[in-house]
């Protein structure tokens, strides 16, 4: 349950403050969202991971008919279909590793190797 | 042991961070900043552009007086309705960053030689060579003659204005897609932007000379060969202006011209007017068009790119209503029509560009000697700041001729391009668009200064003219044509010539004036010129309107299209007969014989003339060829070959050097003829691989492989990159019928459905109805619309 809404929190906090800020503020909302939840290390990193993969994803698809889709594939030499699960990704690791950290850096009184 | 693996997890996720957020490099592929380019919300994916994204929108600015509606037509062109000449100029410059900001910030970046700002070391190179001609110094100095002129350059500061009303509310996510992946924010629009684009303009068309070259081919030829390989006309070319001219011509008395340099200089790597800069205009006169009004025709040959070097444009005040297109950085219309005429422009060739000799006073060379005096030079520190690098500094020293453009020559570049105008020159293009007579055409188009062109005009009122508009040196007989001396102030020009006895023709007998980059001026013309001449395309308009004694909208634009070479008919005729029995038994040779001299796409006739033709032209001066690699040498004209084949039996020429017997011209051609055997010949298209490259030449934004016929000689002067820019069709009229096409589309955009679409258009020689608007309600079909108002 508090996984969820963690995962829901960072959606929602992506597709809300990226418009008007940097790419990279996913990296403080998923910092902050695993350290402050004291979410377990595994699981923050892949909800961190997920929820700004499908923030992305969606954002793209939503975005593009296809055309910057096909532009991008070619200028990446990349296929054209794979550039907005590409692009994703590139977010999606970015907040894996900071929600990861976030999860290691929050003060737990449990040993973490037990988790 | 958590709290390690915790930052180090940290420092993995800055390091992707900063990774992903500026530009790498890996080997020797470039990588933009990844995950600024891919993400969502300010990256590449906010440039997706669809039809169904286009709604109405308004602004408001305070430089503005009245409301002005903007309203774009189905073809996306703009139609701007002002109260104003001023608040026009505003909209002006707002539509065009709107469609074209990353156009106008590379090609002013361009000239300015501030590449490598953006682009990094790689282009610093060229960035050098730029600044050392002078071209950042030839804005500042047309910069401060504009300010003279306060009145007319409000028109320019109101385009300015508009320009930058759009970058200053532009937001990051906004960007056009060039500068997220180049990584880097639009600057201010200031009224030197305009100048580096009119002097960018004269680097393209008046860039032309071969000073060293030629020297070093005197000194070797000697003044008899020199002047029958160089010569200054070509005797069967019909110059654009007819003559006879009142006044008299001086006699040339001397014919040779001396050698300046007792040793051979290596060429200067500048970038000058590519191979293939050209054009065609004619207009002809009522009584031999169908209609009985004027009909007038233009198609600017350039470089070919992505974005398109025109925009289209419409403009309508309570004064005017005019419509064509404008190179993005200019305010007006260059080449266009409005109810009452229509006008266009060709470029003309004449060499505006010399280099002197400078003789330094020692090895610091800070002074130099001039009419027997010390003077000292100009020092001019150029700062680069080199993207990744850091700042570099380069001294360019300038004299009273213009700046030293490689110091290891001690040569200085005199060039039209470093003068300031002595009138509003901008203002050309402002005004001609409002004219309705001729006589105010002319005296709007006199204030232009360079690069001087040929306006050609039709109008209502069954008035057809030309005249050259813009500067042109008054030169001493063959002087520019090599390196000129530098030791006294009267080595230079005389003067300018004045714009009254520029060449020019009104209404001439014959019906219609034309022009192709040919020659100026009968041979009667009182002044002296030498350049780059166009020796075909010329004369082809002129067979083209003789052979019918009315004309038609269709007819020009079969002419526009035409891919007949005059070249290859004449040297066909030449060479085909002195085939040996066996070469003119061959398929080749019968398949030359029957082709129709037309470079058609599909036909591989073309390939194989060139190829037999190219073969034959370097056998025949390999004096020259074979000498290049080692003396800066310039290649003789091909006109000046044809001419050889029909008119000279015997020459040394003819004997090829490398070959212990001694060659007669048949022996060239059979020779050459053979050479060209050897492979399948393939169709034109293919040889040609036509292609329009985006602006930073990435594939992904650039059209491949076009299957397009042309050559250099033909009216469709289509080569590989170069080619007919703009095709316009305008039939005069009660109103104005007008037709436009050209490879590219209105915006700049790579993701727009407007950035390449009319290639195909303009690929099959088709054109697009271009309707004048003179209010907005005539617009049927539009996609948007866009209203100014006031800002209280």
């Amino acid at each position: 349950m508090k996984n969820s809404i963690l995962f829901i929190l960072i959606l929602v906090a992506t597709a809300a403050l990226s418009p008007f800020l940097p790419w990279w503020i996913i990296a403080p909302i998923a910092f902050m969202g695993t350290y402050v939840s004291k979410t377990k290390a595994t699981a923050g990193f892949l909800i961190c991971f997920l929820a700004v993969f499908l923030a992305w994803l969606g954002s793209i698809l939503m975005t593009d008919d296809g055309t910057i889709a096909v532009l991008m594939g070619k200028l990446l030499n990349v296929s054209s279909s794979f550039t907005p699960f590409l692009a994703s990704l590139l977010g999606a690791l970015v907040a894996g590793f900071f929600g990861l950290a976030g999860s290691l850096l929050s003060p737990k009184t449990k040993n973490w190797v037990n988790d | 042991m958590r709290k390690i693996f915790g930052l180090t997890t940290l420092l993995i996720g800055l390091f992707l961070v900063y990774i992903l957020s500026t530009p790498q490099k890996v080997g020797e592929t470039a990588i933009p900043p990844l995950a600024k380019l891919l993400n969502p919300y300010t990256g590449a994916w906010q440039n997706a552009e669809s039809l169904e994204d286009y709604t109405d929108f308004s602004l408001e600015s305070d430089q503005i007086k009245e409301e002005v509606r903007i309203v774009f037509d189905d073809r996306m062109v703009p139609h701007i309705f002002a109260q104003n000449l001023q608040d026009a100029m505003f909209a002006q410059g707002y539509v065009e960053a709107y469609h074209r900001l990353f156009q106008m910030d590379i090609s002013t970046r361009s000239p300015d030689g501030r590449l490598s700002e953006i682009l990094g070391p790689n282009l610093l190179d060229y960035d050098k060579k730029q600044r050392r001609l002078g071209l950042g110094y030839a804005a500042d100095n047309a910069v401060q003659g504009w300010a003279q002129f306060p009145e007319e350059l409000k028109n320019v500061n109101a385009y300015s204005a508009g320009i930058n009303h759009f970058i200053q509310n532009l937001k990051p996510k906004d960007y056009p897609l060039e500068y997220k992946l180049l990584d880097f924010a639009p600057s201010e629009w200031t009224n030197r932007h305009c100048a580096l684009l009119l002097k960018a303009m004269t680097q393209t068309l008046a860039g032309y000379e071969e000073d060293i070259e030629m020297s070093n081919a005197l000194r070797i030829f000697g003044n008899e060969d020199f002047n029958l390989i160089y010569p200054d006309r070509n005797p069967k070319d019909i110059p654009i202006v007819q003559g006879p001219f009142l006044k008299a011509k001086e006699s040339f008395d001397n014919l040779n011209i001396s050698e300046i340099s007792d040793v051979y200089i290596q060429s200067i790597d500048r970038p000058r007017s590519p191979d293939g800069v050209g054009s065609n205009n004619w207009a002809v006169a009522g009584n031999k068009t169908v209609t009985g009004k004027p009909m007038l025709a233009n198609d600017p040959h350039l470089g070919l790119s992505l974005p398109s070097v025109w925009y289209e444009i419409a403009i309508t005040t309570p004064n005017f209503s005019a419509q064509g297109v404008t190179l993005l950085g200019m305010p007006g219309i260059m080449i266009g029509f409005n109810e009452n005429i229509a006008w266009g422009e060709t470029n003309v060739g004449h060499d505006m560009s010399d280099y002197h000799t400078i003789s330094w006073t020692d090895n610091t060379k800070t002074t130099y000697m001039l009419d027997s005096q010390v003077v000292k030079a100009d020092l001019k520190i150029e700062t680069y700041n080199v993207k990744g690098t850091g700042v570099i500094y380069d001294t360019v020293r300038y004299t009273h001729w213009g700046p030293v453009v490689e110091d290891k020559t001690n040569l200085a570049l005199r060039w039209i391009a470093h003068d300031a105008s002595p009138t509003p020159e901008f203002m050309a293009f402002i005004n001609g668009m409002q004219c309705n007579n001729y006589d105010d055409y002319l005296k709007s188009t006199a204030d232009f200064y360079a690069p001087a062109q040929n306006f050609v005009y039709a109008d209502n009122n069954n008035e057809i003219g030309i005249r050259i508009n813009g500067a042109v040196p008054i030169k001493n007989y063959r002087q520019g044509v090599t390196i000129s001396p530098g030791a006294a102030s009267s080595d230079g020009w005389q003067g300018i010539i004045p714009r009254d006895e520029n060449p020019q023709e009104r209404n001439p007998t014959r019906g219609y004036v034309s022009s192709a980059n040919q020659y100026s001026a009968s041979a009667d013309y009182p002044y002296y010129y030498n350049g780059n001449f166009e020796p075909y395309r010329g004369r082809t308009i002129h067979k083209y309107l003789q052979e019918r004694d009315t004309v038609d909208i269709a007819y020009m634009k079969t002419m526009q299209n035409s891919t007949y070479s005059m070249l290859a008919e004449e040297a066909l005729a030449s060479m085909l007969p002195m085939l040996d029995s066996i070469n003119s038994s061959h398929p080749f040779a019968i398949s030359l014989a029957k082709w129709n001299r037309h470079y058609d796409a599909n036909s591989s006739d073309p390939v194989r003339f060139d190829k037999w033709f190219a073969a034959f032209h370097e056998m025949l001066w390999d004096e020259i060829y074979t000498q290049q690699d080692k003396v800066a040498l310039p290649s003789p004209d091909l006109w000046v070959t044809v001419n050889m084949i029909e008119q000279v039996t015997d020459s040394k020429f003819y004997d090829i050097e490398a070959t212990p017997g001694i060659e007669t011209l048949s022996n060239l051609i059979n020779i050459s003829f053979a050479q060209t055997l050897d492979s399948d010949p393939i169709p034109l298209s293919q040889e040609k691989n036509a292609q329009i490259l985006h602006l930073t030449r990435l594939p992904a934004f650039s059209e491949m492989e076009i299957a397009l016929g042309g050559t250099k000689h033909s009216l469709n002067a289509m080569q590989q990159t170069f080619g007919p820019s703009w095709r316009m069709v305008v039939a005069l009229g009660e109103k104005p019928e007008a037709y436009g096409t050209y490879p590219g589309g209105q915006s700049g955009n790579p993701a727009s459905p407007f950035y390449k679409n009319k290639i195909a258009t303009w690929a099959k020689g088709e054109y697009d109805k271009l309707e004048l608007a003179t209010k907005p309600e005539d617009i049927s079909k539009s996609l948007f619309s866009v209203s100014i108002t006031h800002e209280k």
